[in-house]
C-alpha cells in the first residue's frame, strides 16, 4: 500500500513548562508528507523538547501533538509508523549493533531479516556483531538511523542528525533525508544551522524561545532573504535614485539613507552616475546570507548572547 | 544534488513485506517481554552478576562449613547448624539486587530508555516485562545456587556426622526459598533503580537499606525496635532462604516472605506510577 495521506505530525497549542520557565510556548504546526520540514532554531529554543513530546517521551504541560491523528502512546505499532533519531549513541555500549536492532525489532514484531536489511542499508555489516561501545560518533549515528528505518515508517524525526559528523557522513545523511521525503514520507529534521537547512529542507519552521517565529516555504525564504544588492551613497542620492529607477532596477533605502540597488552591478551603477556627473561616496556589493537572515529572525530569541561586540566600560 | 553516496546509495530503501502497514504487527506484552529478554541476555553484565551470585554464595558457604564443621560437631554446641548451609547467600544476594538495579539504570545511563519507550510507549507494560524477566532469571538461578550451596556446605557437615537431609521439610523450603528471595530482591532493585535512575546511587541506597539499616534497627529499643527489625525488607525476606536463622526473633519464613513481597510490590507500584508520570 502507498503512504497514507494522513501521515503527518500536528501540534496544537503544544506547551512545555519547567517550573516557571516556558520551554515550548503554545506552538501550532503541521509537518506534511512528501517533504523535508526543517525545524530551525538556536540552541535551547525548544527543538529537542518539542521532538520528545512528539515521541511521547516528555509530557506536554498544555495542548497536544498527534502523529497520524493519534497521540504517540496510542499508536498500535509505533515503529511501523514513526522512526526517530533523537540522540547519537543512545545504546548500551556492551551490546552489539545487531542485538540492539534485534530487541528493538522484537517489540513491534518486525522480522529478523529486516534487521540484516537495515544494517546493510546504513553500511554497518562489518561491525554489526562488535560491541557498540567502540563505535565512532558517525557509526553510532548510522546505527541510530538503522533503528529509525527498522519498521519502514511513514514519519521520520531526526534531531540534529549531522552534529559532529565528518563531511562524508553529512553528505550521506543529507541524501538519505532527501530520498526519504522523495518516497512520500513525512520527514522532520531539526538543526541550529541555517546553511544545513537550506540544503535539505523544503519547508522551514523557525523556533525561538519556545515560539514559532516563521513557518514558510524554503524557496520563498531564500528568495526573500538571500538577494544580494549594491549599496550606494551619494550626496545627490535623490537624483541618482531617479536615474537608477529609470533603468528598471529596484531601489530601496538603508537605515542610514544609503541606496540599496537590486538587479544591477556596481559597474552599471557607476556608469549611470558618471554619465550624469553625480558623485559617489560608496559603491559596494552586499551579500545577505541566509545565516544572517536567520540571525536577524532569531536575534530577539537567542537564549544566551555572547557579549563580544559591546565592550563593558571600564570602572563600572 | 549528488547521488554518488559514499557507502550506500540511499535512493532505494528496501522495505519489509508489510510496508507502513501495521496489520498483524501490533505491540503486545509478549513482544515487549521477548525484547526485554533479548536485552538482558545480550549484555555481559548479566553474565557477570549471575556468575558472582552463584560463585560467592556457593564458595562462601563451602568455606564457612569447612571452617565451622569441627566446632559444630562438638557436644554442647548451641549454634543453629541449619543456618550454615546457605550462609554464602547473605553476600551473594547483593548480585541479585545489583542485577535488578542495572536492568533499570543502565538504560538511563546511555539514554537508551528513550529508544525503548519510542518502540513501546506503554510504560507499565515495559516495567512489568522487566520485572518478569528479572523474576524468572533469578528464580531459576537462585534455586540452583541454593541447592549447590547446600550440597557444598553439607558435604563438610556430613563428614562430622551433623549433615542435614534434603528430604527435611525446612531444607527443601529453604532451597526454593532461596530462589524466591533473590527473585523478589531483584525486583526490589529494579523498582529502586527505576525510581532513582542512577546506578551508583541506587546500589548505595539498596545495600544500605537491606544490609546496613536492617541490622542497625536492632539497636532501636523496645517493641517498636523489635517490629522494625522484623519488618525491614532484608530481614523479613531472607528467613525463607534459610533452614534456620541465627536470629530467633525474625518473622516466620512464609510470613516474612509475604511481608517482603508486599513491600516490594508497593515500591514497584510507586516506581511504575512515577515512570508513567515523569519525562523519560
Amino acid at each position: 500500500m502507498g503512504r497514507s495521506v494522513a501521515a503527518m505530525i500536528t501540534a496544537e497549542r503544544l506547551t512545555k513548562r519547567y517550573g516557571d520557565k516556558t520551554a515550548v510556548d503554545a506552538i501550532d504546526f503541521t509537518v506534511r508528507p512528501g517533504a523535508v520540514t526543517g525545524f530551525l532554531g538556536p540552541n535551547g529554543a525548544g527543538k529537542s523538547t518539542t521532538m520528545r513530546m512528539v515521541m511521547g517521551l516528555d509530557h506536554p504541560s498544555g495542548g497536544g501533538v498527534t502523529v497520524n491523528g493519534r497521540a504517540y502512546r496510542d499508536l498500535p505499532a509505533p515503529l511501523h509508523e514513526v522512526g526517530a533519531l533523537l540522540e547519537a549513541k543512545a545504546i548500551h555500549g556492551g551490546r552489539s549493533a545487531y542485538n540492539h536492532l534485534l530487541w528493538l525489532a522484537k517489540t513491534n514484531g518486525i522480522p529478523r531479516r529486516r534487521v540484516d536489511e537495515v544494517i546493510g542499508l546504513v553500511g554497518l555489516e562489518a561491525v554489526a556483531h562488535k560491541r557498540s561501545g567502540g563505535f565512532s560518533l558517525g557509526m553510532g549515528q548510522r546505527l541510530g538511523i538503522a533503528a529509525a528505518l527498522l519498521g519502514d515508517p511513514g514519519v521520520l524525526l531526526f534531531d540534529e542528525p549531522v552534529n559532529g559528523l565528518d563531511p562524508e557522513g553529512i553528505r550521506w545523511i543529507r541524501n538519505l533525508i532527501r530520498s526519504l521525503a522523495a518516497e512520500g514520507r513525512t520527514v522532520f529534521v531539526s538543526s541550529h544551522l541555517m546553511s544545513e537547512m537550506a540544503l535539505t529542507a523544503d519547508h522551514l519552521l523557525v523556533i525561538g524561545r519556545g515560539q514559532i517565529i516563521a513557518d514558510t516555504d524554503m524557496a520563498d525564504f531564500i528568495a526573500r532573504n538571500s538577494a544580494a544588492y549594491v549599496r550606494v551613497r551619494s550626496p545627490q542620492s535623490g537624483v541618482l535614485a531617479e536615474a537608477l529607477r529609470d533603468r528598471g532596477w529596484r531601489i530601496g533605502r538603508d537605515d542610514d539613507g544609503a541606496l540599496k540597488v537590486e538587479g544591477a552591478t556596481p559597474e552599471q551603477i557607476g556608469d549611470v552616475a558618471g554619465s550624469r556627473n553625480l558623485y559617489l561616496h560608496e559603491l559596494s556589493v552586499v551579500n545577505a546570507s541566509l545565516e544572517e537572515a536567520f540571525m536577524r529572525l532569531t536575534a530577539d530569541s537567542v537564549e544566551y548572547h555572547a557579549r563580544t561586540d559591546q565592550p563593558v566600560p571600564a570602572g563600572v | 544534488m549528488t547521488t554518488s553516496s559514499i557507502l550506500t546509495p540511499p535512493a532505494s530503501i528496501p522495505a519489509p513485506a508489510r510496508r507502513g502497514d501495521a496489520g498483524g504487527a501490533r505491540l503486545t506484552f509478549g513482544r515487549i517481554l521477548d525484547a526485554e529478554w533479548t536485552k538482558i541476555r545480550t549484555v555481559r553484565s548479566t553474565v557477570w552478576t549471575l556468575a558472582s551470585l552463584f560463585v560467592v554464595s556457593v564458595g562462601l558457604t563451602a568455606l564457612i562449613c569447612l571452617a565451622a564443621a569441627g566446632d559444630l560437631g562438638e557436644a554442647g554446641n548451641d549454634e543453629p547448624v541449619g543456618a550454615f548451609v546457605t550462609w554464602g547467600l547473605m553476600f551473594g544476594q547483593i548480585a541479585a539486587l545489583v542485577l535488578g538495579i542495572l536492568v533499570a539504570t543502565s538504560e538511563y545511563a546511555s539514554g537508551m530508555i528513550r529508544t525503548t519507550l519510542a518502540a513501546a510507549p506503554r510504560r507499565w507494560s515495559v516495567l512489568a516485562a522487566k520485572a518478569t524477566v528479572v523474576t524468572g532469571l533469578l528464580l531459576v538461578l537462585g534455586t540452583l545456587t541454593a541447592f549447590a550451596s547446600f550440597l557444598a556446605g553439607n558435604y563438610f557437615l556430613d563428614r562430622e556426622g551433623i549433615g542435614l537431609s534434603l528430604g527435611d521439610g525446612d531444607v527443601l523450603r529453604a532451597m526454593f526459598g532461596g530462589g524466591l528471595y533473590v527473585a523478589v530482591l531483584g525486583v526490589f532493585g529494579l523498582a529502586l533503580g527505576s525510581l532513582m535512575r542512577h546506578t551508583a546511587g541506587a546500589v548505595t541506597v539498596g545495600i544500605t537499606l537491606i544490609f546496613v539499616v536492617g541490622n542497625l534497627v536492632n539497636l532501636v529499643p523496645g517493641a517498636f525496635g523489635e517490629w522494625l527489625t522484623k519488618l525491614m525488607p532484608g530481614n523479613a525476606g531472607s528467613a525463607i532462604a534459610n533452614v534456620e536463622s541465627f536470629n530467633p526473633d525474625l518473622l516466620e519464613p512464609w510470613t516474612g516472605f509475604a511481608v517482603f513481597a508486599g513491600e516490594t510490590a508497593l515500591l514497584l507500584a510507586i516506581a511504575g506510577w512515577l515512570f508513567s508520570k515523569r519525562d523519560a
